[in-house]
């Protein structure tokens, strides 16, 4: 667009030029008959002049190596956000002193702008590095953040905790485990075969942390999926267990019982 | 007091003042239409469906892949065609990294599985028998196609099928996969 913007302002001179030699007509009434779209373009120009030094820096830019993506983006932004955008890709470049050596020389050749983009290629590793450093920081508090959520909302004096594991599987493909807690559905979890294959290969998945108060509960689980000559299989799990002062964890085993050639489903107290 | 007919300059500033007006209107609904879906840029609600040819999905673990939710029923014939496009369009861009799941909002969950058994996508048709899904993503009017990109984040609805919409949707899922 910016290379558009001069040619439409010569063909405008050109016009312009081309009236006044045949007629001779004063200037004023010349800029009577131009068409407004002309004054549009006219602006449009001055603009463009105005932003030509950032244009050069972009080029500069370009010159200094493994710079060629933000010299792209630049060119093809339009001009208002270019010195934005080279003010985020290259750190000394800011909007405020991208003008500073326009001012100096804005005729000036590429080969005068080439040391500043020389001397901004540490700066950016620099910038990389900060950006790397603040990405660590966003990890680590998140990490705290999560831990503090778990503190809150479980603490350790009500947290139940429930897990699955399962040992072979060769006669149960899991497909879905639903939790109840004193006779209440606390969760319905369906497994994808990604996850039973982690299951598989020794994984442990959390099914279910919650709050109980201290106390005698009842837990009954049902496992629903595929067992032997792929039949739809579902059976169920009951343990009673005392909560006490302190966190609890149960978990749910999945077993192949190779003497009936069948899965067995039990449910583990962790003390 | 006549009417007199605007003629030459007058008739061309009407012309041009009516069809600003006209293209306003056009943006102003345009913008009603889009923006409506308040899922649009947030990131997508997780789930785990029964698919009919067994096992389970859950969308969490597409993350990194561009993914086409299509909520369709037994009873509506454009999500027919519409299976079928999207089929098409698996075919060319699932190495690209394209996954469409076919989420059935149907009471009746046999007739699903019928409608399921006739059709031959080779995509997963899941169902929600429940509608939670359904319900989550707002869908209120079938065929009903929500995008999401690599990240997770839902970018793209159409609320309708036609070939104009097909052609939009594969230029959507051609912008998803390049990003």
């Amino acid at each position: 667009m910016l290379y558009a913007v001069p040619h439409r302002l010569s063909f405008i001179c050109k016009q312009s030029h081309a009236a006044r030699s045949r007629s001779g007509p004063p200037a004023a009434s010349w800029l009577r008959i131009l068409p407004r779209a002309g004054l549009l373009s006219l602006a449009l120009v001055v603009g463009g002049l105005c932003s030509t030094p950032v244009l050069a820096q972009g080029a500069a830019a370009a010159a200094a190596p493994g710079a060629s993506t933000p010299s792209a983006r630049t060119a093809q932004s339009p001009p208002p956000a270019a010195p934005a955008a080279a003010g985020t890709r290259g750190a000394p470049v800011t909007p405020g002193s991208a003008p500073a050596p326009a001012a100096s020389g804005a005729a000036a050749p590429a080969g005068d702008a080439a040391p500043p983009a020389e001397a901004a290629a540490p700066d950016t590793r620099g910038l990389d590095e900060q950006v790397q450093g603040l990405k660590k920081d966003v990890v680590d508090l998140n990490r705290d953040l999560f831990v503090l959520e778990e503190e809150l909302l479980y603490p350790a004096n009500t947290q139940v905790a429930v897990f699955l594991s399962m040992d072979v599987g060769d006669f149960f493909a899991l497909d879905s485990v639903q939790l109840k807690i004193d006779q209440k559905e606390v969760i319905n979890y369906l497994y994808t075969p990604r996850e039973v294959e982690a299951l598989m290969k020794g994984g442990v998945h959390r099914l279910y942390v919650g709050n109980l108060k201290v106390g005698k509960h009842e837990l009954v689980a049902f496992f629903s999926g595929k067992g032997p000559n792929d039949r739809a299989y579902k059976r169920g799990a009951t343990l009673t267990f005392e909560k006490g002062i302190g966190a609890k964890y149960l978990e749910l085993k999945i077993n192949d019982r190779q003497r009936r050639l069948q899965p067995e489903f039990e449910i583990k107290d962790w003390e | 007091m006549s009417f007199q007919r605007p003629t030459g300059a007058r008739a061309r500033r009407a012309c041009a003042g009516w069809l600003v007006a006209f293209a306003l209107g056009a943006a102003a609904v345009a913008f009603a239409a889009g923006p409506g879906y308040e899922l649009l840029g947030h990131e997508a609600p997780d789930f785990a469906l029964h698919a009919v040819s067994g096992g389970n999905v859950r969308l969490s673990e597409h993350r990194g892949e561009v993914v086409v939710l299509s909520f369709w029923g037994s009873r509506c014939p454009p999500c027919r065609e519409q299976l079928a496009a999207l089929d098409k369009s698996l075919a060319t861009y699932r190495s690209a990294g394209l996954q469409v799941y076919g989420i059935n909002v149907d009471d009746d969950q046999s007739r699903a599985l019928d409608f399921a058994h006739g059709e031959t996508v080779s995509f997963a048709l899941l169902l929600d028998p429940e509608k939670n899904v359904s319900r989550s993503y707002q869908v209120d009017n079938l065929p009903m196609t929500v995008l999401l990109d690599r990240s997770g984040v839902v970018r793209y609805v159409t609320r309708d099928y036609n070939a104009k919409a097909q052609d939009l949707y594969r230029q959507q899922v051609r912008t998803l996969l390049n990003e």
